[in-house]
């Protein structure tokens, strides 16, 4: 082989793991325990993250909550975005959802939120016919989940705090 | 089924990544629909509703664009490239027509599984771990085939296109593996390393394969195009610092503020190739602009090169604390990746098919009419398409931070700009239309407007 060839052969590759020694390595390496907020899941509610998943919840929510905007911004009133994600937050989640889009909002503290928070009834027949409770709403309508599936999408919900 | 002539492998994998251009179009023009009319959502028959499910509907969007269209137009441009740059024959046209078959084999059960609700859930890596094996295995085949076509070569100058292929392979492989925890079927990390290792592999997906092995493609046409030899050759290479880049796709997040100021300076470096491609392109073409006029493949060449400086120009925007915070979220990042994965290297990749389908066929394209169609209907609509989400993405950022009204009224207030955007895609869909059929007719028969005014049928290299 030419030396050129061997060149950009290690080049690339030392480049590489450099890359992934400095923005993987060292911060995965950061000791960060759980936070106020995490705590283990139970079956259900890890059922519930399942369906989060299959369903794509997360290319329209996110899940975290930025410096700037913690507290202020308003989902349905002022400051009910909640206070700003940490890292411990997602101490026991995998995969995380930060998500990358808000077609919908943050849900990082839903279960926090006034009215809709802890209430069941709310959440399910929300999930069946978001546009029956909020007209406008982009949300698909999950009314293909089952029962089952609704109350343990639910209890996921309820995590959120 | 495996044949063993020359460009035969090159021409199916072309074939078939339009083909699989026309899937992502119609689940993008789905998408786009239940944005600007929400309840049509609401009309889809309960059997069939999960499998067009938003969330679903997505990640099957995305994964065949980037897996089965583009991926696999740049390797049938590559495959056709090789030869001509070695001046050997390809290491293995079998080994070529193996790769093309589980190529599709991955993308079909892509296309299954992912509506199915069978996914990773991370974004850009949702294929299910059976599939991220094949996706490495046909990265490798691939690289035997680069890597074997110069370790074989009769031409002893190693043009800076090969070089490009070359790096472009040896990082992608274990950024994929790395970025998709390939010894996991689970394929996620826990905590916010997943996150972090997320957008590492999604930032080089872009870095490291559309741009290294695409900017090598440009680089490969533009002088045949233009009839003139590349203005520099040292300006094209590609800065390897651009791996390390990733990392602003999440700013303001709770990654560590070192990371995110280290990624932030690295990103503003990342100018400093972009640049230097930028005047090694213009500079090549300069004098050659009336080529364009007639030559809608190096028309969209061009195209895609100005708006790939626009890409770059957003991106190292975007990558400031302060701009992100800003636009990240909405629906400006939505035009972005549009920007920089259609306007862009798909435009590379529609000039690249429109100069090598009549080398590898023998007879120029079927329709000049129909090309002119699709260049203008396909720009026209994506500019809109973009613009629009641009606008969006703007008014969306001041209405959250403003704190004056709830969520749901900013979500209203978009519906004209979806409106506009969706037929914004479909002006862009159709003119794919033209594309496709085109080709469909090219490889079919020889074209009728040829018969008429005979041109000399394209040939060899
Ligand atoms: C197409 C985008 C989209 C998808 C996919 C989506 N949502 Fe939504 N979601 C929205 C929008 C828009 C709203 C705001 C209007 C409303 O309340 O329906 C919303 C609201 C919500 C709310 C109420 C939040 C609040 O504070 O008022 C919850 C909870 C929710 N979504 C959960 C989910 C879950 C769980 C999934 C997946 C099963 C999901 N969403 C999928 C767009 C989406």
């Amino acid at each position: 082989m030419k030396p050129s060839l061997i060149y950009l052969t290690f080049g690339s590759l030392i480049s590489l793991l450099l890359g992934i020694i400095v923005t993987i390595i060292i911060p995965a390496a950061e000791p960060i325990g759980p936070s106020e907020l995490a705590r283990p899941y139970t079956e259900q509610e890890l059922w519930g993250r399942e369906i989060y998943k299959r369903e794509g919840c997360h290319y329209c929510h996110t899940q975290q909550v930025r410096a700037p905007e913690a507290n202020a911004v308003m989902i349905h009133k002022r400051g009910d975005i909640g206070p700003e994600s940490a890292p411990g937050d997602y101490y026991y989640q995998s995969p995380v959802f930060w998500g990358t889009e808000r077609q919908g909002p943050d849900l990082t503290h839903l279960a926090s939120r006034e009215g809709i928070g802890n209430n069941v009834a709310w959440h399910i027949q929300h999930f069946k016919t978001p546009r029956g409770i909020s007209p406008g709403s982009l949300m698909p309508s999950f009314d293909y989940l089952s029962e089952a599936e609704l109350q343990a999408l639910t209890a996921y919900m309820l995590t959120l705090k | 089924m495996l044949p063993d002539t020359p460009d035969s492998a090159s021409r199916r994998f072309l074939y078939s990544a339009i083909f699989w251009l026309l899937v992502p179009g119609l689940f993008g023009l789905t998408l786009a629909t239940f944005l600007y009319l929400p309840a049509t959502q609401d009309l889809i028959p309960l059997a069939i509703k999960p499998l067009l499910s938003f969330g679903r509907l997505r990640p099957a969007h995305v994964n065949i664009a980037i897996f089965g269209w583009l991926s696999q137009a740049y390797a049938g441009a590559i495959l056709f490239v090789m030869p001509r740059l070695t001046r050997a024959r390809l290491y293995s046209e079998r080994l070529a027509h193996v790769n093309l078959w589980l190529w599709n084999l991955m993308i079909a059960a892509a296309m299954i599984t992912l509506p199915m609700g069978m996914t990773q859930g991370r974004e850009y890596a949702e294929m299910i771990w059976p599939l991220d094996l094949l996706l490495v295995a046909n990265f490798v085949l691939l690289g035997i085939n680069i890597w074997g076509a110069v370790l074989r070569r009769a031409e002893q100058k190693i043009y800076v296109s090969v070089w490009n292929f070359m790096a472009s392979i040896i990082i992608f492989v274990p950024v994929y593996a790395v970025g998709n925890k390939i010894w996991d079927p689970s394929g996620a990390f826990t905590g916010m390393t997943d996150n972090i290792v997320n957008y590492f592999y999604v930032h080089n997906l872009f870095n490291s394969w559309f741009t290294t092995a695409g900017v090598g493609l440009a680089l490969y046409l533009l002088p045949k195009a233009t009839d003139k030899p590349l203005y520099s050759h040292r300006l094209a290479l590609w800065g390897l610092w651009s791996v390390w880049t990733g990392q602003h796709h999440q700013l303001n997040s709770p990654a560590p503020d070192w990371l995110e100021y280290l990624t932030v300076v690295f990103s503003i470096l990342a100018a400093v190739p972009t640049i230097a491609f930028m005047v090694n392109f213009f500079a090549t073409l300069r004098g050659s602009w009336h080529k364009a006029a007639d030559d809608v493949g190096l028309r969209f060449l061009a195209t895609g090169a100005i708006f790939w400086a626009l890409t770059c120009v957003q991106g190292v925007a975007q990558s400031f604390r302060t701009f992100s915070m800003y636009v990240h979220f909405t629906n400006w990042v939505v035009g972005h990746s549009h920007l920089a994965f259609v306007a862009d290297y798909s435009f590379w990749a529609f000039g690249l098919i429109y100069f090598i389908v009549p080398k590898v066929v023998g007879r120029p394209i079927y329709s000049k009419k129909l090309m002119e169609w699709h260049y203008w209907l396909t720009t026209g609509g994506m500019t809109v398409f973009m613009i629009t989400l641009w606008i969006a993405g703007l008014i969306q950022a001041q209405n959250w931070l403003s704190n004056s009204i709830p969520f749901i009224a900013t979500v209203r207030s978009l519906q004209p700009y979806f409106m506009i955007r969706f037929f914004g895609g479909l002006t862009a869909g159709i003119g794919i239309l033209c594309f496709a059929y085109n080709i469909w007719q090219t490889a079919r028969q020889p074209s009728p407007e040829s018969a008429a005014s005979p041109v000399l049928a394209a040939s060899g290299d």
